[in-house]
């Protein structure tokens, strides 16, 4: 009969229970007696102040603000009515509300209750003045993350937050607590471990009424280190004005050095929104947008570099002695292969290796690619950096993609795919800190360079360093690729023209990646500026923003206002 | 072993409530965090619950066989209505409030679906049983609509969230399915579908529920927070030893360090202050109430009356095993209330319901 089962479980259960008590009351009874009756030793965390993060003339781009919370310490209360009437004067809330909150967030007696955060200066000065009348009150100052500027730049300098439980079980040995604070993305997250500093903690004992009896030991809290970028908080705010309601990138690096200038990808999230609980709505809503608002394009958004990729291809070509400077083919307005029409942009005549640069004759460079061979074209490709790392400091970079010519999966490499490969389209994809790399390697004539976002940290100057891979091409064959480059921009009919300034001397080459699904194209303008005060390179990539008119444009506004800053 | 199952019955009921009084007044002497209205209350409706027991054991349990789907309907439309009109304690939406007086319809929702079940499967006898292992199994109404039947409600409670009002209510939908006889392999697909459905409620738990799931494990990764209350209560259960430090003299319980000690947690305060021997007097009056009850439904003939005779036992049974592991350190947190001992107006006038039922069905079954 089934009850006499059911009859047989509960009892066995009732024995597990008896075998627990036992287990918890008399084999380890005078264990937790000793717990309960002798002193006990308690912890109570203090947190550091995080390292702040500048721009590299000095200016803050993330603050260590000081805020007043109001605690009480439940032991030391004399009387609660009278100290509660008059923290709900001074603070304008209701008496019953802090009361509650009060009831709800007291732990032990000895332990401090929260019952305001982030109060007035003000208020806080009234209320440190009044202590000694209400025995139990404490003024606990605290430290604030701020960021002053809000959504621009925010992804290269990410947010904090509590420390996740992924986080906390990886980090653990590393005095990572449950509590505290930790960054996630950006700078804050890579420079984490130098910005968080060391959390304090004051040990006290307590008798069995939780009450504190003495003062054990104090680790003083280690404030974070400040952290230098290299960032120029003027271009980033420019970038962000250009870049609004765009989905877009815009890059700017030292050409010298690989120090990164600028970076601001669009659309932002403004991380002061994961700092209070107020905002967790809009919080969330970066979670779940579906522009992507969190993802930083620059180093993350993946892409066809349209024709930004024939500069590779160039450098092959003349490289591997398959076209010189002289070589000419004719454009009609298009390649036919098969039966299949690869379109130009233009009916552009007769075309050599310089011209087709300047105007980025699509014909000119299927010939080329098929000279070449996808074989050569993928190697150049990988050459200049492309579809790797560029190790730059921040986290979660992604790699892009080069296709391989000798191992698709479900046919055979084409001609087509070559002429496809040949103008940066088909299944290349490129991050946009990849074509400003590569274009930092073209104008060094093949010198590598490590793009870095870091300066110093704390008071030492920070140099970072990695194994650089120069190309060793002849020069001659960079001043050809130059002089198309600079054609693009200063020829009347080159694709950049709209970008040429007369004080500024440009090089750059354009971009227009068809994209599937009948959206509008990816416009992408990559150039730099070797006769500047500051000698720069620069990447303007526009998400589905149709021409790379628009692209060239835009950075022709991003240098102008950089020669007025007097920057350039 | 031979004994007057009424008295039986009768005494460790009032055993039981007599003894939770002394403890909760205890747990409220100190009037800090648990007012000491919370006592005076509780001796009034225990006083009333008594009195509730009596009479309802005088009305006809087949009674509640015509009322059983409409208590079921009210109460599901209660749990409803309280996404509506329900109001927020202790961070989830459980309350609501019938002629000045709040209610939770989670707890009543254990009473009428035990009742709605018992119905059921006395007007549709699976048709495979231990006596006729052989029929076919009728998947549909032998377990899918029960299943409906405890589904919907169980997913409003959980909603709530009470995840521990769910798992009760997920545990009455099998005792009541294994008293049915409904076909045993039935039951091992179900449950095998609810351990591979795990990650899936987990996805679904409010991160506070993960806390405790985690805290379960490791108490220590969060001892100020999600895991002190746990840490607390064995440090007071564990502190009471054999004799405990008697009554009114548990110092966990009187220096705060126990948070609900008066409802989910009061348990730790018996073993604090009554040490031992409480703790195992107390188990002893449950386990000889639970197998007495268990007694009055084995003799009885009719099928209703013996479904939810088998239904209100074990809930009682679950709710007391439950409670008293995770009060141990046996199980995660869920809070689930020690019945007639824990603090609260629905929990005790549920069991007050459950017992007049049982005790009636003692009755007009000739057995008490």
């Amino acid at each position: 009969m089934r009850l006499k089962n059911l009859k047989i479980i509960i009892t066995c259960l009732f024995a597990v229970l008896v075998l627990g008590l036992g287990y918890l009351q008399i084999v380890h009874g005078s264990y937790y007696q000793s717990l309960s009756v002798h002193n006990c030793i308690r912890i109570v965390p203090v947190e550091p102040n995080r390292g702040r993060i500048f721009d590299r003339n000095g200016i803050i781009l993330a603050d260590t603000l000081v805020s007043f919370d109001i605690m009480v310490i439940p032991q030391e209360i004399k009387d609660k009515e009278k100290l509660f009437s008059f923290l709900s004067g001074v603070l304008k809330m209701k008496t019953k509300t802090l009361l509650d909150l009060y009831q709800r967030r007291k732990l032990a007696s000895f332990a401090p209750v929260t019952v305001a955060e982030n109060v007035d200066r003000d208020q806080a000065i009234v209320l440190e003045e009044n202590k000694f009348r209400f025995p139990g009150l404490l003024v606990e100052v605290r430290s604030k993350r701020s960021y002053p500027f809000g959504e621009t730049g925010a992804h290269v300098l990410g947010y904090v937050g509590r420390v996740s439980p992924e986080r906390l079980e990886q980090f653990k040995n590393y005095g990572y607590t449950i509590e505290g604070m930790t960054g996630y993305s950006g700078l804050e997250e890579h420079y984490d471990h130098f910005l968080r500093g060391r959390e304090g903690g004051v040990q006290i004992e307590v008798n069995n009424r939780g009450q504190q009896v003495r003062l054990l030991g104090m680790k003083v809290a280690a404030p974070g280190q400040d952290i230098g970028t290299t960032l120029d908080a003027r271009i980033q705010q420019f970038s962000q004005n250009l870049l609004a309601g765009e989905r877009g990138v815009i890059l700017v690096m030292e050409l010298d050095s690989g120090e990164i200038l600028g970076m601001v990808s669009s659309p932002s999230f403004d991380p002061n929104a994961f700092l209070d609980n107020a905002s967790s709505q809009r919080r969330a809503s970066y979670f779940t947008n579906s522009q992507a608002v969190l993802l930083n394009r620059a180093i993350r958004g993946q892409y066809p570099p349209g024709s930004v990729f024939k500069i590779p291809l160039a450098m092959a070509a003349l490289n591997t002695k398959k076209l010189n400077e002289h070589t000419s083919f004719l454009c009609n307005g298009s390649y036919v292969l098969g039966n299949r029409v690869f379109r130009c942009s233009h009916v552009h005549g007769v075309q050599d290796f310089i011209q087709a640069i300047a105007h980025s004759c699509n014909v000119y460079f299927f010939h080329a690619g098929l000279i070449v061979g996808p074989k050569i074209i993928e190697e150049y490709a990988h050459l200049f950096g492309l579809g790797a790392l560029t190790n730059i400091d921040l986290p979660y970079e992604e790699k892009g993609n080069i296709p391989r010519s000798d191992a698709l999966r479900q046919r055979r490499w084409s001609k087509g795919d070559t002429l496809n490969l040949s103008i940066g389209q088909g299944d290349l994809l490129v991050t946009p800190i990849q074509l400003l790399k590569m274009m930092a390697v073209v104008a060094r004539d093949g010198k590598d360079v490590l793009p870095s976002v870091i300066k110093s940290i704390g008071k030492s100057q920070v140099r970072r360093e990695a194994v650089l891979h120069d190309i060793s091409i002849s020069k001659s064959y960079f001043d050809k690729v130059k002089l198309g480059l600079r054609g693009a921009v200063a020829e009347e009919a080159g694709t950049a023209h709209v970008s040429s300034l007369s004080d500024v001397v440009v090089f750059g080459k354009t971009g227009t990646a068809q994209t599937s699904g009948g959206k509008p194209h990816h416009a992408w303008f990559v150039g730099f500026c070797p006769q500047a005060k500051t000698r720069i390179v620069f990447c303007v990539f526009l998400e589905h923003g149709g021409s790379s008119y628009h692209a060239a444009r835009m950075a022709s506004e991003l240098l102008k206002e950089m020669k007025q800053q007097e920057i350039l | 072993m031979v004994y007057n199952l009424k008295k039986a019955i009768w005494a460790t009921i009032i055993a039981i409530i007599v003894f939770g009084l002394l403890v909760l007044y205890s747990a409220s002497s100190q009037s800090t965090r648990v007012s000491q209205q919370v006592f005076y209350n509780q001796l009034f409706f225990s006083a009333l619950g008594l009195l509730a027991i009596f009479f309802l054991s005088r009305v006809d349990y087949r009674k509640y066989y015509d009322f059983a789907y409409l208590f079921y309907g009210i109460n599901v439309f209660l749990l409803i209505a309280i996404f509506i009109f329900g109001y927020y304690a202790l961070g989830a939406k459980r309350w609501i409030e019938i002629l000045g007086l709040n209610f939770q319809p989670s707890e009543f929702m254990k009473f009428s679906l035990i009742l709605a079940l018992a119905r059921y499967f006395t007007d549709h006898k699976p048709k495979i049983s231990f006596y006729n292992p052989w029929a076919k199994p009728a998947l549909f109404s032998e377990f899918i609509i029960p299943f409906m039947l405890t589904a919907f409600p169980m997913l409003l409670i959980f909603k709530q969230p009470d995840l521990g009002t769910a798992i009760l209510v997920l545990g009455i939908f099998f005792v009541m399915v294994f008293a049915a006889g409904v076909s045993a392999r039935y039951l091992a697909c179900f449950f095998g579908l609810c351990v591979l459905a795990t990650p899936l409620l987990w996805q679904m738990m409010k991160s506070y529920q993960r806390d405790r799931l985690m805290v379960f494990l490791n108490p220590n990764i969060d001892p100020l927070g999600a895991g002190y209350t746990i840490i607390q209560s064995k440090i007071a259960i564990g502190s009471g030893q054999l004799f405990g430090k008697g009554w009114l003299a548990g110092t966990q319980n009187q220096l705060n360090f126990l948070p609900e000690r008066h409802t989910d947690f009061i348990f730790s305060v018996i073993g604090e202050e009554w040490g031992f021997i409480g703790g195992i007097a107390i188990l002893a009056c449950f386990y000889i109430l639970i197998i007495s009850s268990l007694r009055v439904v084995e003799q009885t003939k009719e099928t209703f009356g013996y479904l939810a005779g088998v239904g209100f036992v074990s809930i009682f049974a679950l709710q007391i095993i439950i409670n008293i592991a995770m009060v141990l350190g046996l199980c995660p947190i869920v809070g689930i209330t020690l019945p007639f001992i824990s603090y609260g107006r629905s929990s005790f006038l549920v069991f007050v319901l459950m017992f007049g039922f049982l005790i009636n069905l003692g009755k007009k079954n000739k057995i008490l």
